[in-house]
């Protein structure tokens, strides 16, 4: 599953990062680490995704939020 | 496009201002850095320590905007530098501004040396924070930590313990209200006493463990790092270490370190040499050193999806940062969604994102054009009656009321101050409102919202918010364009924004538009909306597969900071310090230029009846000079002096397009747009003339022009604040291009149609 599958108020883990994203380096040293607990809040017109990781709160495009292979929490 | 958000306080600033400050230590005890993420009050910390005492520029040879400041130590002789670098997430740059911060930070050649960086860590946000100062103690740059924001912690229930946090740290952290002042002199006396051991030899720096198999490694890189450059004086070998193994993928790290370190020392040509061919010489032992590390760390993670070193030392650094967050902050038990969730899951919803986006967009151009009109008025109407009223009655006391003092004075120099001064009430309401939306958080959601639609231009969502002011004016429209965090995107847009179509140039639309279509005129004018809409596209395409093709292209990655209320000092400050920028670097251009048309009016040709100041316009130097310019618009149909020279009156301002009609031909200045009467009789007749019988397509043409050409010497001195005088002739030489070329095709195509 990857993270732009994920319904509003769900809680995933992160997986990994697949594909060749541009900035996928950025998106660790935000915190897009194996391992951690996205939260996803809320769902924009276009596929884009805000979500949150540690405490912080990102907007994500669509594309970034495909990139991420997350499983839910139980 | 890079993560960003709210950009900081920032300053303008006039390129040319910032020379030697930078570097000069003379009369400083000290050079400090301050380094944070976006958003963490850094600015406002630096406000609070410096003062007044600042001075704002870009960084020499960069379109990087810098504040450097004076920070009185109580124990020390002289006062210590205080510079306010950009918002950084991290030190591996993906932007102008990101790489200055890295370049100031591991720049350890002679004077550029930093002695101490205060991290500024949001309390509210500490993971990501701690992240970025785990990479800033890997510089070896002895760190004081300012921790901020922690009323919002509290409020969001955390529990801190700053203390603790230090300890675990191993560096000072000390607790800060900036907006109150709270924490200051705790601040500046940690500030002291790292200052003062600096230079001292220490056992160790504090650093963030990688964990043992990776520490090993590195270990082995680093001593190899210590040996190659011995006597080089580099940056610190771990960072080098890690720079080396964490590269991005496909750059071979000997090639990238050899690019760092050129970067990082282009002053010095024999270093450059010397390290050049030190770091050939040893490539192999480096790559070894490196493909040694990538090896341990893939077999010691082997079960991961990306088993890659990047993602090791991310990850690696994130237990560490965890393991002191989970330490340091006590939540409490079942958390609730903050109240910015809550406002977020319906300002960036599906469904009202994009309308609320719209509908906050519509507010601030209303304003910008609505509510700085009667202050407009206001100050012209002072400008030319009280302050004119006083000089001209001095002037008749000196008996010169008829001179060409008078004239200079009065149509020349007061005259352009009052043109100057319309645009002020403009700029204050524009960057108020750039203040409060990002202030406020918002501007973080509308540059998601809009992001999409923008991103086929190349260009960051927020760049919407400069287009749309421009519809106002173009001039705080341009200053606007500094909310946009990357250079390259400010010159983009500042390159884009003179096509939008702007209230002053609507004013010459309704009365052509009258004059010649009458029943239809509203049909004309809404079409030169949609055309001035069709070429900020198609020029933003054709910029972007041209000379911005080389552009990263990248996926919106962007921070949301939670909502505020904006405080009036952080809205008043910004607004006054942007728009003092804006008169400083835009003034002298537009008082030189309409006291430079005034000038061109006074000065009658020779044989012309009258002398200086007394000739009229047809006779004057610029009756002449519109009359030399004329002949290269035949092809778009209004070879015609009238017609040339209220374009060139229209280079200065669009105000004075109607203006400058009436003033040719003699005529009254139309008191409604809609009647233009003696002026419309004499506008047919000599557009039919120059057209020969085609002045329907003629004055099409000359509206297309009118459109698409330099909007105004304002803009002119906006543009070259922002983006420099290179880039503005640039920008007036494909203005003028284009509105030729449009001109000219809408006539040849009109006439053959009509």
């Amino acid at each position: 599953m990857v993270l732009r599958d994920c319904r509003p108020g769900s809680h995933v883990r992160l997986s990994g990062l697949i594909g060749s994203h541009p900035q996928r380096r950025r998106l660790l040293e935000l915190g897009f680490v194996p391992g951690a607990v996205i939260q996803v809040i809320g769902r924009g017109a276009v596929g884009g995704l805000v979500v949150g990781v540690d405490d912080a709160r990102l907007a994500l495009d669509a594309r970034t939020g495909g990139s991420m292979v997350v499983e839910p929490i139980a | 496009m890079a993560v960003g958000t709210r950009r900081r306080p920032a300053p303008c600033c006039p390129p040319a201002e910032a020379p030697t400050a930078w570097r000069d230590r003379t009369g400083l005890s000290a050079r400090i850095a301050l380094v944070g993420n976006p958003n963490v009050g850094k600015s406002t910390l630096f406000n609070a320590l410096t003062g007044a005492q600042q001075h704002v520029g870009n960084w020499p040879g960069k379109t990087v905007h810098v504040a450097t400041g004076t920070l009185q130590l109580p124990g020390a002789a002289a006062p210590a530098q205080l510079i306010d670098l950009p918002g950084t997430y991290s030190l591996v740059p993906r932007s102008p501004d990101e790489a200055l911060v890295r370049d100031v930070l591991v720049d350890r050649s002679g004077s550029d040396r930093l002695d101490l960086v205060i991290v500024v860590v949001d309390a509210a946000n500490l993971a990501r924070n701690l992240y970025l100062l785990a990479q800033v103690l890997d510089t070896g740059i002895p760190v004081v930590a300012a921790l901020t924001m922690l009323d919002v912690a509290v409020t969001r229930g955390l529990d801190l313990d700053a203390r603790r946090l230090g300890e675990l740290l191993g560096v000072p952290v000390v607790p800060v209200r900036p907006r109150a002042r709270g924490g200051l002199p705790e601040l500046t006396d940690a500030i002291e006493r790292a200052v003062a051991t600096s230079g001292r030899p220490r056992r160790a720096l504090p650093i963030a463990p990688l964990g043992a198999d990776i520490e090993q490694a590195l270990g082995k890189l680093i001593d190899r790092i210590t040996e190659r450059s011995a006597g080089l004086q580099p940056v610190s070998p771990r960072w080098m270490a890690l720079e080396l193994v964490a590269a991005d993928d496909g750059v071979a790290p000997p090639e990238a370190a050899a690019d760092l370190m050129l970067q990082l020392r282009p002053d010095a040509d024999r270093v450059r040499a010397d390290l050049a061919g030190r770091l050939a010489a040893s490539a192999d032992g480096l790559l070894a050193g490196a493909a040694e590390l990538a090896d341990l760390a893939d077999t010691a993670r082997a079960d991961d999806l990306d088993g890659d070193i990047a993602t090791a030392v991310a990850e690696r650094r994130y237990e560490w940062v965890h393991h002191i967050v989970a330490a340091v902050v006590h939540r409490p038990a079942g958390q609730r969604p903050t109240v910015s969730d809550r406002v977020d899951q319906v300002l960036t919803s599906r469904w009202l994102g994009v309308p609320i986006f719209l509908a906050v967009m519509w507010g601030v151009f209303v304003a910008t054009t609505r509510l700085a009109t009667p202050l407009q008025h206001g100050l012209a109407a002072v400008v030319d009656g009280p302050v004119s009223g006083s000089v001209r009655y001095l002037l008749e006391r000196v008996h010169s009321d008829q001179s060409w003092l008078a004239g200079l004075l009065l149509d020349g120099l007061i005259n352009g101050v009052g043109q100057l001064l319309t645009f002020v009430p403009l700029m204050v309401v524009m960057f108020a409102l750039l203040a409060v939306l990002e202030d406020s958080g918002y501007m973080a959601r509308g540059a998601f919202v809009a992001d999409r639609f923008l991103r086929l231009l190349g260009l960051p969502g927020r760049a919407f918010l400069p287009l749309i002011v421009g519809f106002g004016c173009n001039v705080p429209a341009i200053a606007g364009t500094r909310i946009l965090s990357d250079a390259r995107h400010r010159l983009m847009t500042s390159l884009l924004v003179p096509f939008v179509t702007c209230s002053a140039r609507l004013t010459v639309y309704v009365l052509l538009a009258n004059v010649f279509f009458g029943a239809h005129a509203g049909t004309v004018v809404f079409g030169m909306y949609v055309l001035s809409i069709a070429l900020v596209v198609l020029i933003g395409l054709a910029l972007r597969h041209s000379i911005f093709r080389h552009h990263p292209r990248e996926p919106l990655v962007l921070e949301l900071p939670p909502y505020r209320m904006p405080t009036l000092s952080v809205v008043g400050r910004q607004t006054w310090q942007r728009t003092k920028g804006f008169l400083r670097t835009a003034g002298g251009i537009i008082v030189v230029t309409v006291t430079a048309v005034w000038l061109l009016m006074s000065i009658p040709l020779a044989g012309a009846s009258g002398g200086f100041g007394h000739v009229d316009v047809e006779h004057s130097l610029y009756g002449g000079v519109s009359r030399v310019v004329s002949p290269v618009f035949a092809p778009a149909g209004f070879d015609d002096w009238h017609a040339t020279g209220a374009l060139v009156t229209g280079f200065v301002a669009k105000e004075a397009v109607i203006s400058t009609f009436a003033q040719t031909y003699g005529a009254q200045k139309p008191g409604d747009l809609h009647q233009a009467g003696d002026l419309g009789t004499q506008l047919r007749a000599s557009f039919d003339r120059a057209a020969g019988g085609h002045a329907v397509p003629a004055v099409l043409a000359f509206m297309v022009f009118l459109l698409a050409y330099t909007p105004c010497m304002a803009t002119v001195a906006a543009q070259r604040a922002e983006i420099g005088g290179r880039w503005t002739a640039f920008g007036i030489g494909m203005q003028l291009t284009v509105a030729w070329v449009l001109a000219v095709v809408v006539f040849q195509v009109g006439r053959l149609l009509t």
